[in-house]
């Protein structure tokens, strides 16, 4: 992508004012994308995204440069600008890259890019099919189909010098219900770090049906009622809980700064015991997994919180200096546009003991949220939202009448204390993390958990 | 300029291969971004980057492609993607390159002035911010965000039908967010400055009001759930409306993917409200004098007087409703094909001032920051679930903050719904277009808390 001179000649410029270290990383990256509308293909549109990003760091401090001309003089060019930031002289630094072979966990069968443009057509068309022909009511079918193919070089003046190439592919369908002057939507958006075999392994009708079961459910619901109540909150993208509530917290670029509810944590009682929470950014050709991060750190399975008692954080190179602890291969970026910082990859709450249908039958009455929409949190208070998109009341420990518009809201060690039952039934759900190194692809997982007691938000008053 | 060479290149090639009409859309930026975290550059990142966008006509159907190398090794790659996407492509809606409008009025993005602010006193502003928050109240613990952000953008779009047209501007953001502490009780504060007009950038007033709201939150308390009157304050309704602005969009319409579908000219909302989208606004962040296609931009109400009156339109949906476009074609970035979105679109002043609505409210809620916008809001339905805070108030005063809350209603049914309309306008961050809104006053909305 870059050769090694050229390289060398850059992070030298990189150093030439005093820094401690440079890195460098190019990307170079193939995009696909398809949107259909009502059973027409609305837009189709490729592309290739190619930057190099220069990241030196002087004591605790960083500095970022990223451009697009790869051309040597640029670079050295962009690099010196960056370095002149730095009011220091230059070490005589000798660079000696040794190249790290990897080893790739992610085995890719079918590269997308060369499946005929008609086949990813055939494949949204037979999503669409699939939801639209699933009731009457269903008024309207969005489907988007995407992958990309990036490859990624990392050398830094410690000698660092490794490639590693991602191949993505996810196809996101949104089903609307229309009835009564009113519209809902569902949606399901499964994805994967693999290439076209992904759709074989699945059945991309199925996910549409759903994604229209939903819209329908939702579209003859009730209002949710408000108030604090119990909440069991099923598998996969269920997930987004601690995703949001804790996930954020434990990673070092707020707990470095002391900004985390979690920061100076470590060894305590975070959680109640039944909570083991993990981000393994190892797990073969999940969503949110890779064979590096993007400092070219090798990922690694990191047990968060075990059995309630906080055991670890996500770091990146940069905090982990000045948290005085070493890189769990967390760190990661968008594109070449972003400096890298620690972010989550698939993250989860392991199994428990219980079953989904114990959890139920012991819920005298509360909220049974299917399937969770997205949510945010505010790190240094740990205050979290999110939304649920398709719920039911459970009565009498029965699933009863569905509800819609629901979000809960809380704090993230209130909600970590509250869950009371853990499923056995762990699934992921895929998502896109937007965070400040740009928006990523995380996997979220859990088993059916029950909050004891959180608020819940609707449109229908008191209980 | 080296591009007229490059897109000259490009459109013979498209030729050569079969192409019909093409278009070549470059975006460049210019970035610098730095943070401040307790008295150092936390961040300093500089950037300079190039995108170009191709489309054209092949089978009679529009390919999109787009690549970040911007020179003749992409010549290839661009025209191949774009006839193999066309080709795909099996909607009746037409999609046409434009030819260009008869006239186009002058809009001033661009202040030359910022250049000449250099990164050391760009620097020390931050540095500054940081500073003044600390010393604004000792309860503050931690400035989490302190930053000054910058770009110069500039934006060619040239086709084969002759159209020639650049645009270029500069922009500045300072953004400042605040923890404080008192005993266990932690609580964040925010504020921010969009301008290219550096005289603007007041550290003292910015730092305060980030200091000011984060203490006036100190000691909230839940709320008894049930429906009260609710304040938004102009910087909420401001992220509120520009969460639902695409209910306006014609594309979403068309599909219907919006329940303002065969609503024009209806009362949709109570007459207090007139909704405009003005591309020439002053200081309006993405003023410009063409759109996305190369149409004139042209000001419009969306709204007038609780009535609607047009939805926001490009070429193709125009088409299909037989109207003229609106000018709102849009090009989110050139990674992506031409859709639609909101200029600078606000709702008109009212009369009423915040101080009135407070006291005119017997028991009720006034927020100051909703989140989980992009989450517990459906554009579709129109419902929202938001988690909130603001202060409680009771007998037409402010009598406590209140938080860990929801508020939870319906577009639809808020815009009839409004009470009376603030004369505090304000924009929020620019995002798909750029927002604005003074407080609105609210009749009733779900309230979620105890």
């Amino acid at each position: 992508m870059l050769s090694r001179p050229i390289i060398e000649d850059v992070l030298t410029a990189a150093l030439s004012t005093g820094g401690d270290f440079a890195e460098i990383f190019v990307e170079d990256r193939f995009n696909t994308g398809l949107l259909l509308v009502g059973g027409k293909i609305e837009s189709g549109i490729s592309g290739r995204d190619y930057g190099v990003g220069i990241r030196i760091f002087y004591g605790l401090n960083s500095i970022y440069a990223y451009t697009n001309d790869s051309t040597r003089e640029n670079l050295i060019k962009v690099a010196k600008e960056a370095a002149a930031a730095i009011k220091g002289s230059s070490i005589n630094q000798v660079l000696d890259f040794t190249k790290t072979e990897i080893e790739n966990i992610h085995p890719i069968k079918v590269i997308p890019s060369n499946i005929e443009k008609s086949q990813k057509v055939e494949l949204i068309k037979r999503a669409y099919n699939a939801a639209k022909n699933f009731d009457e009511v269903i008024s309207q079918v969005t489907v988007r189909y995407l992958d990309n193919e990036q490859n990624v070089l990392i050398a830094n003046s410690e000698g660092l010098y490794v490639e590693d190439k991602r191949t993505r592919t996810r196809t996101a369908i949104s089903a609307v219900a229309s009835a009564n002057g009113e519209m809902q939507s569902g949606s399901y958006g499964p994805g994967a770090h693999m290439g076209f075999e992904f759709y074989d392994k699945i059945n991309i009708e199925d996910y549409a049906k759903e994604a229209a079961r939903i819209a329908k459910a939702m579209v003859y619901a009730d209002l949710c009622p408000s108030g604090k109540m119990p909440v069991v909150i099923d598998n996969e993208f269920g997930g987004v809980i601690f995703h949001e509530a804790c996930g954020h917290g434990l990673e070092a670029t707020s707990v470095a700064k002391g900004t985390s509810v979690f920061a100076g944590k470590l060894g305590e009682k975070v959680a109640s015991d039944v909570v083991t929470a993990v981000d393994d950014g190892t797990i073969p050709n999940a969503w949110g997994s890779q064979n590096i991060d993007d400092e070219g750190t090798k990922t690694k399975k990191n047990v968060l919180i075990e059995n309630g008692v906080l055991k670890g954080y996500m770091i990146d190179k940069l905090n982990g200096l000045k948290m005085g602890m070493p890189s769990t291969g967390s760190s990661r970026r968008q594109s070449y546009k972003y400096a890298p910082t620690s972010r989550m990859t698939n993250t989860y709450i392991a199994n428990g003991s219980s079953t989904k249908e114990e959890i139920i039958a012991n819920t005298e009455y509360g909220l049974y949220a299917k399937y969770m929409g997205g949510g945010s949190v505010n790190p240094a208070t740990g205050d979290f939202n999110f939304a649920v998109s398709e719920g039911y009341i459970i009565r009498n420990g029965k699933i009863a009448e569905p509800v819609r518009g629901a979000t809960l809201i809380g704090t993230g060690l209130e909600v970590l204390k509250e869950i009371d039952m853990v499923g056995n039934n762990l699934g992921f759900g895929q998502g896109m993390c937007g965070s400040l190194s740009g928006s990523i692809p995380t996997d979220v997982g859990q088993p059916t958990i029950r909050v004891k007691s959180i608020t819940v938000g609707g449109r229908k008053g008191g209980q | 300029m080296a591009n007229r060479e490059l897109i000259e290149k490009i459109f013979n090639k498209g030729k050569e291969l079969g192409l019909g009409d093409m278009e070549v859309y470059i975006q460049g930026n210019k970035q610098f971004d730095t943070r401040i975290f307790e008295g150092e550059i936390d961040k300093y990142s500089i950037s300079d980057e190039v995108g170009l966008s191709f489309r054209g006509v092949y089978n009679g159907k529009m390919g999109y492609s787009y690549t970040e190398k911007v020179d003749e090794s992409s010549i290839d790659m661009l025209i191949k993607e774009a006839m193999g996407n066309a080709v795909t492509v099996d909607s009746d809606d037409e999609e046409e390159i434009f030819a260009g409008s008869k006239e186009y009025k002058e809009v001033n993005t661009y202040n030359s002035e910022l250049e000449n602010v250099t990164s050391e006193q760009k620097i020390e502003f931050a540095k500054a911010l940081e500073k003044a928050a600390y010393e604004a109240d000792k309860r503050v613990t931690s400035v989490n965000y302190c930053l000054y952000d910058e770009s110069t953008s500039y934006s060619v779009l040239a086709n084969t039908k002759g159209l020639n047209l650049e645009n270029k501007s500069n922009i500045a953001e300072t953004y400042v967010s605040v923890v404080v502490k008192d005993g266990d009780d932690i609580k964040t504060g925010e504020k921010y400055i969009i301008s290219n007009d550096f005289s603007k950038f007041n550290a003292e007033e910015l730092a305060k009001g980030a200091v000011d709201e984060a203490i006036s939150m100190l000691k909230a308390e839940s709320i008894e759930s049930g429906e009260y009157p609710i304040i938004l304050r102009n910087d909420v309704a401001a992220s509120v409306l520009q969460a639902f602005s695409s209910v306006f969009i014609a594309e979403n319409v068309q599909k219907d993917l919006s329940l303002l579908k065969g609503k024009l000219n209806e009362q949709i909302a109570k007459e207090l409200i007139t909704i405009v989208d003005d591309p020439f606004l002053k200081d309006g962040v993405v003023s410009a004098s063409f759109d996305g296609e190369g149409v004139a931009t042209k000001y419009k109400k969306v709204i007038d007087k609780g009535v609607l009156k047009t939805y926001l339109h490009n070429s193709k949906t125009a088409k299909k409703d037989g109207v003229e476009s609106t000018g709102n074609a849009s090009k989110g970035s050139y990674k992506s094909p031409v859709s639609i979105s909101p200029t600078n679109m606000y709702i008109e002043n009212g009369s009423t001032s915040v101080d009135d609505m407070i006291e005119s409210t017997e028991k009720g809620i006034m927020i100051i920051d909703v989140q989980g916008l992009h989450s517990g809001l459906n554009a579709v339905s129109g419902d929202f679930s938001l988690s909130a805070y603001g202060y409680l108030i009771e007998k037409g005063k402010i009598s406590r903050p209140v938080n860990q809350i929801t508020i939870a209603g319906n577009l639809y049914e808020v815009l009839k719904n409004i009470d009376s309309v603030g004369n505090d306008l304000k924009f929020g961050f620019p995002g798909f277009g750029y927002i604005g809104s003074p407080s609105l006053k609210i009749n009733s909305l779900a309230v979620a808390g105890k």
